[in-house]
């Protein structure tokens, strides 16, 4: 590379490391290693040639590999966002603000399954099953409890929520309207990747088609009016727990994002209109510096992807922003104080590898869901990290190690032979309906059972140093009579609201889903009078079907 | 004769996590099971009604969701309902210990938490069907004869015929075994006296170690065949893996002296009692 070009570009990252500075100072005014050894945001190769710049470069610049921000956590560090959630929205609601109070810095909500699944929590597809891995949300006034007291102009929140993603948005947005804070200033993330529930997590409702209008629907809706938004999170976390490898995490996931972006660009939305408030969820998993290269190597490809092959013109919309939990099936049941050395290395990969928001695991949740002092022990690992560990205080130190750098190619690599791959099978979504990706998670997870069995992989606790007679650790209990209040309190509501309203509103959303306008304006009008979940998803299942498995 | 174990692998509930339930179905597979895959979102009855239909000796029940100790009871409670409470019901998933009295009260036979080898819940579903299935068979009948090896039937006859009176029914030579036999009536039972025709025959072999006394003890059963499928499969040590015709032209065989600790036992089937106890 010509040394004029390269100082070109290097004035570049200093000019937005300054516009940065000027709005945000960062952490410290000068950081330094206990021998006083003072550290600077950036350590570059000593000869800058084209092959580092084309896969290295700069952080905060195209392809990103460095990472998305030009100071990284020198500035701010990643947000600290447990994924909570259990019972009734009060019990959650306290949850929520004890993780506040604890340094928490965003929130994650947890949903039960018969919410996930779009059902009320009377139907009877969802005996046993109300407030048991969630909160349970059956209409907005559920979501009202959920969030008292939560100042939604300052907090971000993230829902993990798919196939009804709209209709817990719309809620999220009602709330906003009655706390006074309007749609253009609320932050947060909706998971709402239905590819990726039909590879590997199981909760869909309706068929990939109109499946995927209800997200461009999302896209185009918040795009106007809910800017900060961001309307997606491109899930390989799901796919890697089902088995995947790192490689097949990588590329199922881009394939998934790929399918996003031609469904918007299919529904006549600008690439840069939407495309920055795609964001992407990773798993944190055991092996250190693969999982390092794992998060450069996405970086590099989505960057290249968005601007080479869909012509993308804003730099927000190259980068890929991350969202990374740690291997919940790393877990083990044996010995689960030992998790909390898993979950930290597998929360140090993350942040090595340019995270910006991070969930540690707990270490009973191979038992349960996690006690209180669980999570908090879980929250206390990445404080650790951030606080005391010095690895925030230069960007991507690992950098220009032989190892990470040949990883990181490697992985890219073969993540797109397999993308190569999806394409000719007609994209994800003809890919998923093959099962071609179910097949291939599957193979890999009976593979890594019966190395674990065989002995050839090791598990300390459960195929080593075992332990006789372990001692139980307390577990966190739902509490039984929940189903019954939650079904009481639905009962209420049906009696007390409006009930032509109710129906009117609904009725307008059948007619809107047997058309083509955007739902969002209905679905949200529907949550304003208080229809409930397994209403509206009702009227949708009524119009666009359900999903059957291959 | 030989049929494989059929077993169901469901998900109860909600619960979409099912790597769990595929790897142990495919795992099941590779022990030579036969097993069927429900799927997601499965309600106890049509997990019921599936079993059934399939006509399986085991239902899997994986569920990751917490609602265990809601939908496992329920399962075993339809199938009681369904007259199938033959079939073995075992779960696995995110299930605490404290929970797993209370599942095993309510007829789940057994709970397989996160590390577990297939290779134990493939061995338990073998040996728990197995006993289920074997209980359909019945029990021998009788003791068909206790069998005793002498050197000479002329010298130890008298005992039997003169001392304890028991009648002499008759005297058979048995080629294939090198033995020549003396029946002698008790009750419903007889007594066989063994002797060796040759230096190569069994009794020769068991005179020469052991020297005079009980050679072995011969159960009346139907359904040798049957039989002795099932305890192949079960593990029971065997000297002959299918029948062959004694006396009496009857169909016996013999378990290995291993399977019940020193004790020779035969199987005889007599061509009359064939088919005439068919349990299934």
């Amino acid at each position: 590379m010509a040394k004029e070009d390269f100082t070109q570009l290097y004035q570049q990252w200093q000019q937005q490391l300054a516009e940065r500075l000027a709005k945000a100072p960062e952490r410290k005014s000068r950081f330094a290693t206990s021998s006083d050894i003072e550290v600077a945001p950036l350590y570059l190769p000593k000869e800058i040639d084209d092959a580092y710049m084309e896969k290295v470069g700069l952080p905060g610049e195209y392809p990103y590999t460095r990472g998305v921000q030009p100071n990284m956590y020198r500035g701010r560090l990643w947000t600290m966002r447990q994924y909570a959630g259990f019972g009734s929205a009060e019990e959650t609601n306290r949850r929520f603000r004890y993780l506040l109070e604890q340094g928490q810095t965003g929130l994650s909500v947890a949903f039960d399954l018969p919410t996930q699944i779009g059902y009320d929590s009377d139907d009877p597809m969802a005996a046993g099953e109300v407030g048991k891995v969630g909160v349970a949300i059956d209409s907005l006034e559920d979501m009202e409890i959920l969030l008292e007291g939560i100042p939604l102009d300052r907090v971000s929140t993230s829902m993990t929520i798919n196939a009804p993603a709209a209709v817990l948005l719309a809620m999220y947005i009602a709330v906003g309207e009655k706390q006074g804070v309007p749609s253009e200033k609320l932050s947060g993330t909706i998971q709402n990747d239905i590819l990726k529930e039909y590879i590997a997590r199981g909760t869909y409702i309706f068929p990939p088609k109109p499946s995927m209008r209800l997200i461009t629907d999302i896209f185009a809706y918040c795009a106007e009016h809910v800017p900060k938004w961001n309307t997606i999170s491109i899930s390989g976390y799901h796919i890697r727990e089902a088995g995947s490898t790192a490689v097949q995490e990588v590329a199922f996931t881009l394939a998934d994002g790929i399918a996003y972006v031609e469904a918007a660009l299919q529904a006549g939305l600008d690439i840069d209109r939407f495309a920055p408030q795609l964001s992407f969820f990773f798993n944190g998993h055991n092996n250190f510096f693969e999982e390092i290269a794992k998060f450069r190597a996405a970086r590099r490809m989505w960057a290249r992807l968005m601007r080479e092959r869909y012509g993308a013109k804003n730099p927000k919309s190259w980068q890929f922003r991350v969202h990374t939990q740690t291997g919940g099936s790393t877990l083990t049941a044996q010995q689960p104080d030992n998790n909390i050395v898993r979950v930290t290395i597998q929360a140090l990969a993350a942040v090595l590898g340019g995270t910006q928001s991070l969930h540690t695991n707990s270490r009973d949740e191979a038992l349960a869901l996690p006690t209180e002092e669980s999570a908090r022990i879980a929250l206390r690992t990445q404080q650790i990290i951030a606080y005391e560990s010095g690895v925030t205080d230069t960007v991507d130190p690992l950098a220009g190690s032989y190892y990470v750098e040949y990883l990181t190619d490697q992985i890219e690599y073969k993540a797109l032979a397999y993308l190569e791959k999806i394409e000719k099978m007609g994209g994800a979504v003809a890919a998923v309906e093959a099962g071609y990706m179910q097949r291939e998670i599957h193979k890999q997870a009976y593979e890594t059972q019966r190395r674990i069995e065989s002995g050839e992989e090791l598990v300390v606790g459960m195929n080593c140093f075992k332990l006789e007679n372990e001692p139980q650790p307390e577990l966190l209990r739902v509490d039984p009579t929940l189903g019954r209040k939650q079904k009481e309190r639905l009962d209420a509501l049906r009696a007390r609201r409006d009930r032509e309203r109710v129906e009117q509103t609904l009725n307008r959303l059948k007619q809107g889903a047997e058309g083509s306008e955007n739902l969002m304006p209905l679905i949200l009008d529907c949550v304003r009078s208080y229809a409930t979940i397994g209403e509206i998803c009702g009227v949708l299942r009524q119009v666009f079907g359900e999903y059957r498995p291959v | 004769m030989n049929q494989k174990i059929r077993v169901l692998v469901a998900k109860p509930g909600l619960d979409g996590h099912d790597r769990g339930a595929l790897v142990v179905a495919q795992a099941l597979r590779d022990e030579g099971m036969e097993v069927v895959y429900t799927g997601l979102r499965q309600t106890p009855a049509q997990i019921v009604n599936a079993a059934i239909q399939e006509d399986v000796d085991c239902i899997g029940l994986s569920c990751l969701s917490g609602a265990h100790n809601e939908l496992f009871p329920e399962v075993v409670r339809l199938l009681r309902e369904h007259g199938a409470d033959d079939i073995l019901v075992v779960g696995g998933g995110v299930i605490p210990q404290e929970d797993i009295p209370f599942l095993k009260s309510q007829g789940i036979s057994e709970i397989f938490t996160p590390g577990t080898p297939t290779a134990v819940t493939a061995d338990f579903i073998r040996n728990n069907v197995k006993r289920k299935r074997m209980s359909l068979v019945q029990p021998p009948k009788k003791i068909a004869h206790i069998g005793i090896a002498v050197s000479r039937i002329e010298s130890a006859l008298p005992f039997y015929t003169e001392q304890l009176g028991l009648p002499l029914l008759g005297t058979e030579v048995v080629e294939s075994e090198q033995v020549r036999i003396a029946f002698l009536g008790i009750g419903e039972s007889r007594l066989e006296l063994l002797e060796p025709l040759g230096p190569d025959s069994p009794i020769a072999r068991f005179l020469e170690k052991r020297g005079e006394g009980i050679h072995h003890i011969a159960l009346d059963v139907d359904d040798i065949e049957e039989r002795l499928t099932r305890l192949k499969e079960n593990g029971v040590p065997l000297i002959h893996e299918t029948p062959k015709t004694g006396a009496h032209g009857a169909q016996i065989t013999f378990l290995h002296p291993k399977a019940a600790g020193g004790v020779l036992f035969e199987l005889c089937q007599y061509p009359a009692a064939k088919g005439e106890h068919q349990s299934e």
